[in-house]
Parts: structure tokens; C-alpha cells; sequence
């Protein structure tokens, strides 16, 4: 299972690059988000316990692990936040150069 | 705190008076005062400190050391103080005694100038910074002051700021002190490391430690690099006479009395402990000796008055470096009386250069001659300090020449430098006298050698201020009674050479070699005078002018290369930033993990069904389902396609979430996803079509494979990415520790602390609340620059479209039932819109009110009434969404979400002591609520969080879906 759980989240982090590195920016935008989305898989994954009830205080057994769960919730809401500010620049982007090529927008360049 | 406080008045004194000179720039003082009355005012600052320091002499003429300190950093052993012995308080007696006649000279200098106040106000700041150095207690505190100087002297010389050569010059000198004073601080880090102490006293004890270190050569090399570039030693004199553009009160005071003694200084100080070693001797008495000959040499070729007397000052501060190398008490009775001699003459010289400049308008001797007629005054005072330049009796310059030539005819030198240096410093010493008649002679005596020049005596206070000290350099030859002074002399002598030297002012030592050596000196000098214009035709004809231009231009353009190479790896191409980000991590994580990253898979616990627990095959499936969906969103074309594809992957997220169990984050998925997908969908829209489908057929391009090498480079980078992630993965699954530090005290302390059931909830309200508050400010900032981006920054980009306002008025005529892109809507889903809004609410208030034991918390609730916002704006447009919710205003909502976050946080604060601290207010006032429902600090917190995360949401969907920009983009 471990075995399968590591590649699934390499995948998704190697699936996320390849969307980052494309020429359209939409794509890139979208990169960014599985990213995230790994990300957060990998911090779930560090968790100690393997419970498998709810971490409530009225729920009796082995609870999950809710500390990188509270840390996950953190990074869900602030890289939505991030990702919705990316879109924004990725429209004034569109409009300032009139493409979504990262290849056009050059003004970095000197 | 510890020591005598009064010790700092000296310096809290210099710098009021600095910021009285800055507040002399107000239009209200200007008005009322001239600058030479300010100039009065404030000489009283530097003269008060010159007595309050004059009055410490007693107590260190006994042999007392007064410090004061106050702790900085006690962690890193860092403290702020100040330290005055005899050495010390030398130098602090010249830098306030030349200081206080400077200011009122600059009065007289900028006399009708009333825009000089900023000159006064720089000159204080450098007379504080060089005041503070002197009077360091520790090397940080005397770094941080000697860097001071660097930057004020830099204002001071680059004070015409129209003068090209000005702000060259003053580059120059803060390019090469700058550069030293960082060798300096490496070299005093070292130096404290060792010694095991940042103070002086520490240090000047360790001094046994620090020569036997094997880092001496270090610390010296280091030490000595700041020292020699400050006080410009050869070759880093090269920076001096560029200073010369300075206003002449400003070379006065600098590049006579305190910039250039600061190296000085700090190598004196330094003597006892790093001094008394062979490679301090070859060191400093090579420099030195080098120094005193170039700058002797290249004085006598100078047509300039100010570049005459800069490298006399340059030859001058060679024969005191030269001095402190030498271990013998005769260099450190030399060397207080040189200080001094030259402080004295050498100020009043470069004033008198001011006066000359000021009233004839020019400093070029080939042009000046006859002054004595005009200015009489002047001409008695210059001849006077030249004199004493000279090193003629009965001045006080003659006695610093005789005890620098008895040091170098010291038995117990070495002996090729013993044959050297008596003959090295009486040819230096020939070479000054010389430079001096030149002073006097070509521009005092003789026939006037330009016509136009109508030259007049300045004004009482203007020759005044350099008579002071140079009849001074005459008293002290004179007056019978310095005893005192000659007891301070030795203190300060005593302090730089670390054991007991004694000092005599006597002028007459009877015939001995010291005076036989100044008789030859002056006999050479008379001659070097006599033959002075066929020497200096052949000095320029023929020798260098060791300027180094060419050197100094060549590291210059050095450094513009190596800066425009390293701007050159900027290449402006967001996947070039990219792929070097990506591959740089993966490289450093691959090379840098301190295990092995080759995955051990015996250590995996199989695949078979038992070993999975009973939710393991679903598990399996969502984790298929996350990793198809992302590949979808790769291999759909369409954009909206791969859009839903991402968003399914978010789906197949909280389905893991839920599988974990950790029923919060999944909720939280579920609705961040939502409005993940809605708000991407907005912008795309936004976006103009044509721009759409160029981007569609890029996307195709791209895969079909026309471009096979970036495509292959990109696969290539994805799959070593995945790999080492999967890796990492796989050993943090395989490696974890079962027993958590953390996670119990937060299960435990739950329910008590926090009255909640929920421990994730409680983490995110409660143990972790500031940095749950941070994370609100963070989105709520996140929507504000959406905001900012789209409706006050698009308009430069060719929107020129009219701006709707926040919230449109109600007399606005009804909009047709209009979708999002202008597309009918049917009503059964305008009544399915209008009805879901209210229930999210409801749903919304739920999850706030028992968020605490139950999954949901605000953030969810401020995301479910955003996307039941969401909904109207595809459904309604955006028109009629603003008219009929009206109270939809993302900066108030945000403003008001904040300020009750942080309220309540006071407020909790005031009752537990602690911010953001729970507290149950429905139980304390005892108001009869529902079972479930506390009416808490963490109610009160999650409101806040809902308010201000609506608040965000809906300036993003505002700003995503106003239509105005998109209509113009299509239409262009």
C-alpha cells in the first residue's frame, strides 16, 4: 500500500510539472493546483497514527492523526487563495501581452 | 546597563546638535536665522563636549578608564558601549576641538548660503559617527559607528551634487573605505571569537591568545585592510585627493584631524593585542613607509592647494602607521605628538586653503602669488601652520619630527630598516618642508601672477578659526608649564603600547642625532625649495603619478561585467524560471537527503486485502481516481474539459479525506474545490475567445508532438520530479513514527481548554488561532489584490471601458434575464438559484454554531455562502447579482470579519491573559442557550473567519465576473 501511495503521489506531482511547463498559461494555472493538491496528499501521509475513527474526543478507538490535518486545512485555504490571485495576474497577463503563450510574454526580458 | 552614563553626554550632545542643524532646514527657522548665526548656535554643541570631555582628563591622567555599556543581545554576547581612556579621549578632544571650529568656519564658508544648513547637518552626523568610533566600547559598536563615518563623509564630499568629480570622488572614497570596513568587520568578528569577548577590555587581556591563534595572520590581514584603506595607506590612497572636491571645511575637518586618523586609531588600539609580532612590524612599517614617501613624493608636483596639502596628509599618516609598527614607548610618544602636531597645522592649513579659495576664487598656485598684501591676517596664520608642517623649531611640529626621527634611530630595529628609515624620513621630512614653502611662497610672497585676480582679506572669523590652531602648534612649543598635558600624552601613549611610556614636551634635548638628522633635513628641504621648479617640471615630465586610475577603473569595470553577466541569466521566460526552480530542488533534495532515497521495499506491507484494513480498496480506487483525473487534465484538449478534470481530482481528494478519516479537511476540500473550479471557469471566461482557441491550438500543437524536444525535456523533468517525490514519499509512509509528540496533548487538552469535541476544529480556532488569523489575512488579501489587479491595474492595459461601480445603484432600469456570457437562463433554475442561496446560509450559520464538535467551521461557511453567490452570478449575470444583493460588499465584509477577529482576540486576551484565548461568554453572562451551542471566543473567532472569507470570495466573483473588461477585450 505504501508502495502504491508514494508513486500515486509522485504521479500527480510529475502530472502537475508537466502542466506547469506548458506553453499555455491556462495549463500552468491548472499545474499549480494538482500541485497543491499533492502537496497535501504528502502532508496527510506523514501522519503517526493510522487510526481509523474521526479525531473526536466522543468518538472512542484509534483516532487519525489531527495534526497534519490542521496543517492541511491551512494550506487548502491559502493556496486557494494563492491560486485565485495567480488567475487574476494570469488575466492581466492575457490582456497586457494578448496571448496565453508563455513563450510571447517576454517582459522580463531586457 | 552598567558604568557611567554620563560618559554618552559628549555624543547625545554632538547629535542634538545635529538635529538642531537638520531642523534649521525648516522654512520657519531659515527664515529667522542666517546661516553664520546658526553656525555660532551650534559651535557651542561641539564645545560643550570638547569640556565635558576636557574635564575627564584629571581622572585619566590617574589612570582611569571610564566605560558604560547597556546589554544588546545577550544571547550572542552583544552589547553597546563606550570606553574612554587617555587614547580614546585624545582623539575625542580633536574630533570636538577641530569640530566646533569648523562649524563656525562653515558659517563663514557658506556665508548668504542658507541651503547649507544640510552641510551642518551632515557635518554633525559625521562629527557623531567619528566621535561614537573613538569612543567605542566593543568592535561592534565601533564597526557600526566607523561604517557611519563611510556614509556621512560620503554625504560631506559628494555635498555639490551637481559636480560630476564630486560625486566621483566621494564614490571613490566609499567604494575603497567601504570595501575595508568589510575586511574590518571579518577581522573584528575574528578577533572577538578568539579573545572570547566583543569588549576592549576583554580584548586588549587577550592579546597572548589572539598572537598565538592560528588565525593571526587573519585577524591582522583583515584588521589591517580596513585600518589601511580608512586612513589611506598605500595604495589605497588613492581615494584622498579624489575627497578633495569636498567644500573645503569638510577636507578641513575629515582629511586632517578624524576621518583618516580612525585607521589610526583603531591600529593604536589594537597594538596590545595584536601588535608586538614580526608580521605587525613588516606589516605596518612597509605601508607606512611606503605611504610617507608616495605621499611626500607626490605632494611636490601638486598645483592644486588642496591636492598639496592632501598628500602631505597621505605622507603624514605613512610616518604614524609606520610608528604603531614599531614596539618600542619612543614610536608611542611620537605617535601621540604627531597626531596632534598634525591635527593642528594640517586643519589649519586646509582652512586657510578655503579662505584663498573662497576670496580668490581659485587654489591653482601657478595662478595665486602676492597675497601677502591683501590679506595679511591670513598670510601670518598660514605661514605660521606651514611652518610647523615644516618642522621648524619653535613649533610644535619641529618636536613630532624630533621624536619621530629619535624612533627611527632606535637600536633595536632590524637592520636593513634600521639603515632605511632614518634616511627614508629625513627625505620625507625634506620633501614636506619643501611643499611647505611652496604653500607660502607661491601663494603669498612674490609677484601676484594673474591680473584678474582681485583678492581681499576674509572676514574676522573666517582667519580667526585657523589661527586658533595654528598659534596653538606654537604655545605648546612655548609655554613653559604642560606638564599636565605631558602627563595625559603619556596615558595615551601608555594605552597604545600597553606598558608605561613617558612623555616630555620639552622642545630642547640638547645636541644630539634626532637634531643632527633635522638639521640635514632641513638643508635638503632648503634645497629641494630652492631647485623646486626644474624638480617638479621633471616630476611631471617624467615619473608616475601612482594614481592607479587605470587599476581602480579596470575592478570598477570588473564588477559592472560580473553584475551584467549575473543579470544575464535572467532570461524572462517563465519556463526557463521554471525548470531551473524544479530541477534545481529535485537536484539539491536528490543530493542533499540525508538517506538513502532508493526506496526499500521490504519494508512495504504488500497488496494483499488483509493488510489494507477494510477501507483499503476504496482507498485504492480514489487514489486511482485522483491520478487518472490529473491525467486527464493533461491529455483533454479543451480547456473547460481539462478544468473538470483538475476539479474531479480535487473530488477524488476529499474522497481520500473522508477514507482517512479526517471529516473537516474533506468538507473543506469538497467546497475549496467548488469554488476552485467556479472562480477558474469565471476567469477563462474572461479571457477573449480568439485568445482562447490560439491557446487550445497551442496545447494541441504540443501534444501531437510538432515540437518533440520541449516536449521530451518536459517529460523528462515531470518524471524525475514524481520520482523523488515518490521516493520521499515512500520512505516518510515507511519510516513515520508511531508515537506523535504533538497530537495527544491536543486530543487531552481538547475538550478542557477549548470545550470542543472536534480536535482539528480546535487546533485551527483555538490552539493555533493566531495562525488561523494570519491565514484569513492572507485570503482576505488575496481577494483585495484580485481586486486591486483587475479593476485598478487591467484599465492601464487598454480597458478604457466605463467602471462599474461596488454596488450599482437601485434606479438602474431592470437587466433582461441574462446568464453569465450573456446567455438566457430558464426560471426552474432561477428559482433553484434563488432558493439554495438562503439554505447555504442556514447551512452556513450550522456549521459556525456547532463547528466545534461536529465537522465545518467558518472558513467552510464563508466558502458554502460563496458559492451560493457563486451560483447567482452564473445564473443571474452579473447585473442583477449586484442590484438584488446589495449587501454583498467585499471590503466591508472583510473589514468587519478582521476587526471582530482581532476584538475578540483582545478581549479574550484582557480575560485569559492570552490572545485569542478561549472564553465562553454565554456562560458567563448566563444566557439560555441550546444544548451544543456555546456562545464562545471561538464562536465569536469562526464568525469573523466567515465574514472575511465571504468577504474575499465575493470580491473575487465580483471582480471574475464583471463583464465590462471581457466585452471590450472581444471587441478589439
Amino acid at each position: 500500500m505504501e508502495i502504491i501511495t508514494a508513486l500515486i503521489i509522485g504521479a500527480l506531482f510529475g502530472i502537475a510539472v508537466f502542466q506547469m511547463l506548458s506553453r499555455s498559461i491556462i495549463r500552468s494555472v491548472i499545474g499549480l493546483i494538482i500541485l497543491a493538491n499533492a502537496v497535501n496528499l504528502f502532508l496527510l501521509s506523514t501522519g503517526a497514527y493510522n487510526g481509523l475513527a474521526p479525531a473526536y474526543t466522543t468518538i472512542a478507538g484509534v483516532h487519525s492523526d489531527a495534526l497534519p490535518q490542521a496543517l492541511i486545512l491551512t494550506a487548502i485555504v491559502i493556496s486557494m487563495g494563492g491560486t485565485a490571485f495567480v488567475l487574476a495576474m494570469l488575466y492581466i497577463i492575457s490582456a497586457r501581452y494578448k496571448t496565453s503563450d508563455v513563450e510571447k510574454i517576454d517582459g522580463l526580458k531586457h | 546597563m552598567e558604568g557611567d552614563l554620563t560618559l554618552i553626554l559628549p555624543l547625545v550632545i554632538v547629535f542634538i546638535g545635529a538635529a538642531l542643524a537638520a531642523a534649521f532646514g525648516l522654512p520657519a527657522l531659515n527664515r529667522r536665522l542666517t546661516i553664520t548665526q546658526a553656525s555660532w548656535l551650534l559651535a557651542v554643541f561641539p564645545a560643550v563636549a570638547f569640556i565635558l570631555l576636557a574635564l575627564r582628563i584629571p581622572a585619566l591622567n590617574a589612570g582611569e578608564v571610564i566605560v558604560w555599556r547597556v546589554e544588546w543581545l545577550p544571547v550572542l554576547g552583544l552589547s553597546f558601549g563606550f570606553y574612554l581612556d587617555a587614547l580614546a579621549a585624545l582623539f575625542a578632544l580633536l574630533v570636538t576641538f577641530i569640530g566646533a571650529i569648523v562649524v563656525v568656519y562653515t558659517g563663514q564658508y557658506f556665508k548668504g548660503d542658507q541651503t547649507a544648513w544640510r552641510f551642518l547637518a551632515y557635518l554633525f552626523l559625521f562629527m557623531g559617527a567619528m566621535l561614537g568610533l573613538v569612543m567605542a566600547g566593543d568592535v561592534i559598536t565601533l564597526f557600526i559607528f566607523w561604517e557611519g563615518t563611510s556614509i556621512t563623509s560620503y554625504l560631506l564630499v559628494a555635498y555639490k551634487t551637481k559636480d560630476e568629480a564630486a560625486r566621483q570622488g566621494a564614490f571613490r572614497a566609499l567604494f575603497i573605505t567601504g570595501g575595508g570596513g568589510i575586511a574590518l568587520l571579518l577581522g573584528l568578528l575574528l578577533v572577538s571569537s578568539v579573545a572570547g569577548g566583543t569588549d576592549w577590555p576583554t580584548i586588549l587581556q587577550s592579546g597572548d591568545i589572539l598572537r598565538n591563534s592560528p588565525l593571526y595572520l587573519a585577524m591582522l590581514g583583515l584588521v589591517a585592510t580596513g585600518a589601511f584603506t580608512k586612513s589611506s595607506q598605500f595604495p589605497a590612497h588613492i581615494w584622498l585627493p579624489g575627497a578633495m572636491s569636498a567644500p573645503t571645511p569638510a577636507s578641513a575637518y575629515l582629511h586632517s584631524a578624524t576621518m583618516v586618523k580612525a585607521g589610526i586609531y583603531l591600529m593604536a588600539r589594537m597594538n596590545p593585542a595584536l601588535g608586538f609580532t614580526e608580521s605587525w612590524f613588516w606589516l605596518l612599517t612597509t605601508a607606512g613607509l611606503l605611504t610617507m614617501l608616495a605621499g611626500a613624493y607626490l605632494g611636490l608636483k601638486q598645483n592644486d592647494l588642496k591636492a598639496l596639502l592632501a598628500y602631505s596628509t597621505i605622507s603624514q599618516l605613512g610616518v604614524l602607521m609606520m610608528l604603531i609598527g614599531q614596539d618600542i614607548p619612543e614610536a608611542f610618544k611620537a605617535l601621540v605628538i604627531g597626531v596632534i602636531a598634525h591635527a593642528l597645522y594640517k586643519s589649519a592649513l586646509f582652512l586657510v586653503a578655503g579662505i584663498i579659495d573662497h576670496e580668490t576664487g581659485t587654489r591653482d598656485i601657478t595662478r595665486l602669488g602676492g597675497l601677502r598684501k591683501p590679506m595679511p591676517r591670513t598670510f601670518v596664520v598660514g605661514t605660521v601652520a606651514a611652518l610647523s608642517m615644516a618642522g621648524l623649531p619653535p613649533l610644535f611640529g619641529f618636536l613630532a619630527k624630533e621624536t619621530l626621527l629619535a624612533t627611527t634611530i632606535h637600536p633595536s630595529l632590524p637592520p636593513i630598516i634600521g639603515s632605511l628609515l632614518p634616511w627614508a624620513s629625513v627625505l620625507a621630512g625634506a620633501l614636506l618642508l619643501a611643499q611647505s614653502g611652496l604653500f607660502v611662497w607661491e601663494t603669498f610672497l612674490g609677484r601676484p601672477k594673474d591680473p584678474t585676480i582681485h583678492a581681499h582679506e576674509a572676514p574676522r572669523a573666517m582667519w580667526l578659526m585657523p589661527a586658533i590652531p595654528a598659534f596653538l602648534s606654537l604655545a605648546v612649543g612655548l609655554l613653559p608649564e604642560t606638564r599636565q598635558e605631558a602627563v595625559f600624552l603619556a596615558q595615551a601613549a601608555s594605552a597604545a603600547y600597553g606598558d608605561t611610556v613617558k612623555v616630555t614636551l620639552a622642545l630642547w634635548h640638547g645636541i644630539n642625532v634626532p637634531l643632527m638628522l633635522s638639521l640635514v633635513a632641513i638643508s635638503l628641504g632648503t634645497v629641494i625649495f630652492l631647485f623646486r621648479n626644474p624638480i617638479r617640471a621633471w616630476q611631471q615630465r617624467t615619473l608616475p603619478n601612482l594614481s592607479f586610475n587605470a587599476v581602480y577603473q579596470w575592478i570598477l569595470a570588473a564588477i559592472d561585467r560580473a553584475a551584467y553577466l549575473a543579470t544575464r541569466l535572467q532570461v524572462g521566460n517563465l519556463r526557463v524560471y521554471l525548470i531551473t526552480i524544479i530541477a534545481g530542488t529535485v537536484l539539491l533534495v536528490a543530493g542533499f537527503a540525508n538517506r538513502s532515497l532508493i526506496p526499500d521495499l521490504s519494508l512495504a506491507s504488500g497488496l494483499s486485502l488483509e493488510l489494507i484494513g477494510p477501507t483499503g480498496l476504496l482507498r485504492l480506487f480514489a487514489l486511482l481516481v485522483v491520478a487518472g483525473a490529473a491525467l486527464f487534465s493533461i491529455l483533454l484538449s479543451r480547456d473547460f474539459s481539462a478544468v473538470l478534470a483538475m476539479s474531479a481530482t480535487g473530488l477524488g481528494m476529499a474522497v481520500l479525506f473522508v477514507l482517512e478519516p479526517a471529516p473537516d479537511v474533506a468538507l473543506v476540500q469538497i467546497v475549496v474545490d467548488l469554488l476552485a473550479t467556479v472562480i477558474l471557469v469565471l476567469a477563462l471566461a474572461r479571457i477573449p475567445r480568439r485568445q482562447r482557441a490560439a491557446a487550445q491550438a497551442l496545447v494541441e500543437a504540443e501534444y501531437r508532438g510538432r515540437d518533440k524536444r520541449t516536449l521530451i525535456r518536459d517529460l523528462l523533468i515531470a518524471l524525475l520530479a514524481g520520482l523523488v517525490v515518490a521516493a520521499i514519499t515512500y520512505s516518510s509512509l515507511t519510516s513515520r513514527p508511531r508515537e506523535s509528540v504533538t497530537t495527544p496533548y491536543y486530543e487531552e487538552n481538547a475538550k478542557t481548554l477549548t470545550g470542543a469535541t472536534d480536535v482539528v476544529g480546535s487546533i485551527v480556532v483555538d490552539f493555533r488561532a493566531q495562525d488561523t488569523l494570519i491565514e484569513i489575512v492572507v485570503f482576505s488579501v488575496a481577494g483585495l489584490g484580485i481586486y486591486m489587479l483587475l479593476r485598478r491595474a487591467a484599465p492601464t492595459f487598454g480597458d478604457t471601458g466605463p467602471q462599474v461601480e461596488e454596488a450599482p445603484s437601485h434606479s438602474a432600469p431592470p437587466q433582461a434575464t441574462m446568464g453569465i456570457g450573456g446567455r438566457p437562463t430558464s426560471p426552474f433554475i432561477r428559482v433553484v438559484s434563488s432558493t439554495i442561496l438562503p439554505l447555504a446560509m442556514i447551512l452556513g450559520v450550522t456549521q459556525m454554531m456547532y463547528g466545534h464538535d461536529q465537522p465545518g467551521d467558518g472558513f467552510t461557511a464563508g466558502v458554502i455562502i460563496g458559492l451560493g453567490v457563486a451560483l447567482w452570478y452564473v445564473v443571474f449575470g452579473y447585473e442583477e447579482t449586484r442590484q438584488r444583493l446589495p449587501w454583498l460588499r467585499g471590503m466591508s465584509l472583510i473589514t468587519v470579519g478582521i476587526l471582530l477577529a482581532v476584538g475578540t482576540g483582545v478581549v479574550s486576551g484582557w480575560i485569559t491573559g492570552d490572545f485569542l484565548g478561549n472564553v465562553d461568554f454565554g456562560e458567563m453572562i448566563g444566557l439560555p442557550l441550546p444544548g451544543g451551542f456555546h456562545i464562545s471566543s471561538s464562536f465569536l473567532f469562526e464568525v469573523s473567519i466567515c465574514l472575511s472569507v465571504l468577504g474575499s470570495v465575493a470580491l473575487m466573483l465580483n471582480t471574475l465576473g464583471h463583464p465590462g473588461l471581457r466585452e471590450n477585450n472581444e471587441a478589439t
